[in-house]
């Protein structure tokens, strides 16, 4: 079994920065059969809003460990569109030179809805690159400045139809976050965020197809061995879960793996 | 083999989950490994009155000795010590389980002061479910919180010679309970970090954990395979998986 796994912080809050650390999280991914990585960035360590500097530290932390362990580690690159069409145009143009990157993270600078998003979208087709947008539902969080509801994610979505957007968080969207994205071919969803609930699995391949669900565990918040057991204990056929867990992330970032 | 301490049976009426009668639960619970599971009704924790559920549980599982029934007790009602009676002439049970959130009640409440006495001299433990769900993501209209840890903390100081186990605590909960508090145990399926049960082992004894699924609410594989998977000495691994729940609920 083969996995990729679309959606890890290897350095959370500083930790795991350390070489040893990283050696033995890659010794562990291995062990479930996890191939590949895709590395977001310590996303938290300044809050919601960073910095033009503090992307850059950010960043260039994620460009060392795709650039260290290439075989393991594909990053993306954190972006605050707050800082406007300069800032992430340059810092998107930075990371993109650098082998390794594929995509853009985006957190809880803003809601997806924000007029902002137009800049994401321009850097994501300017050099190639898949957005990945936190998402949760704001039902009973009740943050709609930071947090992006899956109504806002399909909002930008639909305002941006060629750009390739993973929707973060499953269990976080829910029932109705895999409804609003339905009909919007550039999005996928990964698995990642919560508790492993019941059902969702395998409601989102029913409504989006095997082909738009994507493996993620949000490590270290949440274990890869609950997360993969998620998957692997769901109703479906297994060329299916073998879709989930490793043939989408590959074909949507283009990721050669031996 | 293990032992799963936390095991529902009975619709759930937020999301669309299978149904499982007593057979194809154990055959569920089964495919991870557990060979016997602790079972209470979910009918039970949205009816005030929860005897009826209780009452179709005994009925459900009697053929199945896989799944041992948790009856519920609401001791907010003032027939609970009927209540407790009945289910103890109606099967012979380990336990009953309380669901202080949903059945509107404080386990800071005096009248658990009898109610915890009649407990202990029935021979029987006593399982607190702190959640059953994560709440960021409950229906929309349902506005249940878990039981407050500082309700928790109040109520194991109250009843420091009860030793009692807690089913949905969350990790951080756990730690900060485990700090002052040695009379209880937890169930593990609302704890998750890189490395789960490593980690809760630096926060609380092997021999105070015990595996918890909250199937089918949660996947009973993934949960399964938290313990299954974790790298612990594999002592610890059994006491979690098995030995503390045959121990605590003397099966």
């Amino acid at each position: 079994m083969h996995i990729i796994d679309v959606h890890t912080h290897p350095v959370f809050f500083k930790q795991g920065r350390k070489p040893a650390d990283i050696r033995q999280l890659i010794a562990d991914g291995r062990r479930l059969g996890i191939v590949h990585m895709i590395v977001l960035g310590d996303v938290l360590l300044y809050g919601a809003q960073p910095n033009a500097a503090q992307l850059r530290l950010l960043n260039d932390e994620n460009a060392r460990l795709a650039r260290e362990h290439p075989d393991y580690f594909t990053a993306f690159v954190y972006l605050n569109p707050l800082l406007g069409e300069r800032a992430t145009m340059s810092e998107a143009e930075r990371c993109a030179a650098q082998p390794g990157f594929r995509g853009i993270k985006l957190e809880i600078a803003n809601n997806a809805a924000h007029p902002c998003m137009r800049h994401v979208a321009k850097a994501a087709l300017a050099f190639n690159l898949v957005v990945l947008q936190h998402s949760w539902s704001t039902t009973n969080i009740k943050d709609r400045k930071h947090q992006s509801d899956p109504v806002d994610t399909a909002l930008f979505a639909r305002r941006h139809p060629e750009v390739k957007i993973i929707m973060a968080h499953l269990t976080g969207v829910g029932f109705r976050g895999v409804l609003e994205v339905k009909d919007l071919p550039n999005v996928h969803v990964d698995t990642s965020g919560g508790y492993p609930e019941e059902g969702l699995i395998e409601y989102a391949v029913e409504h989006l197809g095997a082909d738009r669900v994507l493996y993620g565990s949000d490590l270290p918040i949440r274990e890869n061995s609950v997360t993969i057991g998620r998957i692997l204990g769901a109703d479906l056929p297994a060329a299916t879960k073998q879709k989930l867990l490793y043939g989408n992330s590959a074909r949507l970032l283009n990721l050669k793996l031996n | 083999m293990l032992i799963d301490t936390n095991v529902n049976l009975g619709p759930w009426p937020f999301a669309p989950l299978p149904e499982l009668n007593a057979s194809q639960l154990t055959a569920r619970l089964a495919a991870a490994g557990i060979r016997r599971a602790l079972v209470s009704s979910l009918s039970a924790v949205f009816q005030t009155d929860p005897m009826p559920a209780n009452a179709a549980l005994f009925a459900a599982v009697r053929r199945t000795p896989a799944l041992l029934p948790v009856p519920v007790i609401n001791p907010a009602l003032a027939n609970w010590r009927e209540q407790l009676e009945r289910c103890r002439a109606a099967a012979p049970i380990r336990a009953i389980k309380l669901y202080p959130n949903y059945h509107n009640y404080r386990l800071t409440a005096r009248r658990l002061d009898d109610f915890m006495t009649a407990i202990a001299q029935a021979g029987l433990k006593l399982i607190v479910n702190v959640r059953l769900e994560d709440e960021r993501h409950r229906y929309f209209a349902l506005k249940i919180k878990g039981v407050p840890v500082a309700d928790i903390a109040r109520f194991l100081r109250s009843f420091p010679e009860h030793h009692l186990l807690l089913t949905g605590i969350y990790r951080h909960e756990l730690k900060q309970l485990a700090a002052d508090h040695k009379n209880f145990s937890a169930d593990i399926s609302f704890c998750e970090w890189v490395q789960t049960v490593k980690d809760l082992l630096t926060a609380m004894p092997a021999r105070r954990l015990m595996l918890g699924t909250n199937t089918p609410l949660h996947s009973t594989r993934a949960q399964s395979d938290k313990l299954r998977l974790a790298q612990i000495p594999a002592r610890a691994k059994a006491l979690i998986g098995t030995e503390n729940a045959r121990r605590f609920f003397k099966l």
